[in-house]
């Protein structure tokens, strides 16, 4: 067997849990505490403009925000040419929930998850951060269930006076209309919007509105809850990138949600309000009686979870069910990396069905793509993020 | 982020006068050290933050010819730091950054010396990487390029330190400054007044004057002794001790019957007193006193005077029979 190698001393190597844009994550035990772990290993490189600002803007905040809800960032130290973030080790996200439709998410899973997501943005939100990219690959799940916020590096922190933000932020299914339109000043609905498209997710087990394009995402908002008009968001015209869109009358929510509960639809309308002044705030959405009535939120020990490489292959029968599978790089959370061992698996009993988590790259047909920030996107954001102010 | 109640900040870099003397004295003990074993301070560093220690010599111990290397003295260092504190503030003016961010690189510039001696990373390159640290953190990107440019400066002096400063920093990189809490002040002095346009004019020029104030402040020990909204109020006694535009003991006992508050009057009194004596007592060095401390200096960074900043460089990397400590990653000495 291999020894494992140390690392400053303090960490013990394990297997790699993903590739991501920047550098590794890989797992890892804390020698010091005996608690498995993932690190972040970040290249530092010869860049010019030095040591990575989203890694570093992750860290300013991480370092500040401590809470059951967002994920704890332990330590962070360079070594040999990488910095590198110690994360406390979550077991998987919840686009792998939604997404393994041999988890089975009831109305009181729903809440639950819901619950725990609001009430780590109504931390940051006190604390005068916006997170930025809420999506669910975002929404890590620890191993006792605990859903916590992660990936700060899109965080601003707000409220100073008419100082002005990008819009380019959140994967596009996400987006809130305001950014859509090109706003600059923007405040905490956009988490808010954001929040909304998660739970329309959890409900649909799919992401609700899919934009292919920065209009079409307006044109898929306009087709679920009509065009606003200027009693809904009077502010509206004078949005930068503002564009008069051919009227869209509203469908009823309830046809979009058939069956859902009266107060789950009403909280998702008051989330999806157009006007980012008069949406719900969370605090006010974690005060409504969505969450005070029955059925009460599942204890987050007992929430379902998608099943374990290991676990899967008893029960592999037919697995079509998938909707959404991120493009392979999505793989680069701090979680265990699905496909991995499966995909060498598949190629021993290949008269098995694909697992449903297999590795999509090594197929010709791609799965359709979850968009996020785009590389483009990103190196647009290193040039331009909030210098316009 | 605006609580300062559950920050870094709060936990971890405020002290007491003692707790603050101690840390000066065990840094230039330190480096007291280092001269004495290696017979020169520099710490070397390079852009992935590995630091590169002086290596022991045995003839180091002070049998140097006649040529004894003099290292330099608590208030010496201390002299040194106030000098390059006020260069920050000028950089920062001359690029016309916001208070908010000559205040953070300044906590990082006084963070920094926390864990080193001025003797064993040049405070000239510390300060101009504190600025460029300040400004990307602050969301006020500057590239480092510009900054170099605009002081005539190797720009690449700033990305080599960065990441030591980072790491020296233990990575808490969000500071509270006492600007914003200045303005809030001044907003509830408004109320507490019940502000007429004149007043509200006087109050505009009292805030002018308390930012001013708080410069000075910023200059001194407070800002590792006290939180930010006790320095914010000193700022503004001190202003007002001059404009005379509010009953200020008045005004004291209105904040202290607060619920929320946590001090008496007196004791308010007291800090804002202690605080107020720091920016009394502040000494900044003589171009004398300057002159003869950058000599020291000079000598125990293993750099003659009489060199000039090309040559200085190329000395430095002659003394490169460093011993590696790329291995420890947290370099900064423990204390």
């Amino acid at each position: 067997m291999e020894q494992p190698k140390k690392v400053a001393d303090r960490y013990l190597k394990q297997e790699i849990l993903g590739q991501g844009t920047y550098g590794v994550v890989f797992k890892a035990t804390d020698t010091k505490t005996g608690e498995t772990v993932a690190i972040k290993k970040i290249r530092l490189g010869k860049h010019k403009e030095g040591v990575n600002i989203t890694a570093l803007r992750e860290i300013k905040m991480l370092k500040e925000l401590k809470h059951p809800h967002i994920i704890l960032l332990i330590d962070a130290f360079p070594h040999k040419e990488n910095l590198h973030l110690v994360f406390e080790f979550m077991e998987t996200d919840l686009e792998g929930v939604i997404r393994d439709s041999n988890v089975f998410l009831s109305p009181a899973d729903i809440k639950s998850y819901l619950l725990m997501t609001l009430k780590g943005l109504a931390y940051c939100h006190e604390k005068w951060v916006l997170h930025r990219d809420m999506k669910p690959n975002n929404l890590l799940i620890g191993p006792d269930g605990q859903l916590k916020l992660a990936d700060f590096g899109l965080a601003r922190i707000f409220g100073t006076p008419d100082r002005k933000f990008t819009h380019q932020v959140f994967a596009r299914w996400y987006r809130a209309p305001e950014l859509l339109f090109g706003a600059k000043q923007y405040g905490a609905a956009v988490d808010v919007w954001a929040a909304g498209c998660v739970f329309a997710e959890l409900l649909l087990r799919r992401p609700f509105l899919q934009g292919n394009s920065d209009i079409d995402q307006l044109s898929k908002i306009f087709a679920a809850f009509g065009t606003p008009n200027a009693d809904q968001w009077p502010d509206v015209k004078n949005l930068p990138d503002y564009v008069e869109y051919q009227f869209v009358p509203a469908p009823s929510l309830r046809s979009l949600f058939p069956s859902v509960s009266e107060d789950a639809l009403d909280l998702l309308s008051k989330m999806f309000t157009y006007d980012p002044k008069a949406r719900i705030s969370v605090k006010q959405a974690l005060e409504h009686r969505y969450f005070t009535s029955a059925p009460s939120p599942t204890d987050p020990a007992k929430l379902p979870k998608p099943l374990r490489k290991q676990d899967s292959k008893a029960s592999h029968g037919k697995h079509e069910g998938t909707k959404v599978v991120s493009p392979p790089h999505k793989i680069r959370r701090v979680m265990p990396e699905r496909g991995k061992a499966d995909s060498i698996k598949s190629h021993v009993d290949k008269d098995q069905q694909a697992p449903m988590s297999l590795d999509f790259t090594v197929l010709a047909e791609r799965p359709p793509n979850r968009p996020t920030i785009t590389s483009a996107d990103r190196s647009h954001l290193k040039r331009k993020l909030d210098l316009d102010f | 982020m605006a609580d300062f109640q559950t920050s870094t900040q709060r936990a971890k870099w405020i002290f007491t006068p003692q707790k603050l003397a101690e840390r000066y004295k065990a840094s230039n003990h330190r480096a007291v050290q280092l001269l004495e074993k290696c017979g020169t301070t520099q710490v070397e560093v390079d852009a992935s933050g590995s630091l590169t220690y002086p290596i022991e010599k045995a003839d180091a111990g002070g049998d140097q010819g006649d040529k004894k290397l003099k290292p330099l003295s608590v208030d010496e260092e201390r002299f040194m730091r106030a000098f390059y504190e006020a260069k920050v503030q000028e950089v920062c003016s001359a690029f016309e950054f916001p208070h908010k961010i000559q205040a953070t690189a300044l906590q990082y510039f006084k963070r920094f010396y926390l864990q080193w001696s001025v003797m064993q990373h040049h405070p000239k390159e510390i300060m101009l990487t504190c600025v460029y640290a300040a400004c990307k953190i602050e969301e006020n990107h500057v590239s480092a390029e510009e900054i170099g440019k605009g002081i005539k400066q190797d720009h690449h002096v700033i990305l080599k330190y960065e990441m030591a400063v980072l790491q020296s920093l233990e990575f808490d990189l969000i500071v509270y400054a006492p600007y914003r809490a200045i303005e809030g002040f001044v907003n509830n002095m408004e109320e507490f007044l019940q502000a007429r346009e004149d007043e509200i004019q006087k109050l505009e020029s009292l805030l002018k004057a308390a930012t001013a104030e708080a410069d000075k402040v910023m200059l001194t020990d407070a800002p590792l002794l006290f939180p930010p909204g006790q320095l914010a109020l000193a700022a503004l006694r001190l202003a007002n001790g001059v404009l005379g535009v509010v009953d200020f003991d008045r005004y004291l006992e209105n904040i202290v019957s607060q619920p929320n508050s946590e001090h008496t009057t007196s004791e308010f009194i007291k800090l804002l007193d202690d605080i107020e004596n720091l920016v009394k007592n502040y000494k900044y060095p003589s171009e004398k006193d300057m002159k003869h401390i950058n000599r020291k200096l000079k000598s125990c960074l293993g750099h003659s005077s009489s060199h000039d900043e090309s040559k200085k460089r190329e000395k430095r990397s002659k003394h490169k029979s460093h011993r590696s400590s790329s291995d420890t990653p947290k370099g900064a000495p423990i204390s």
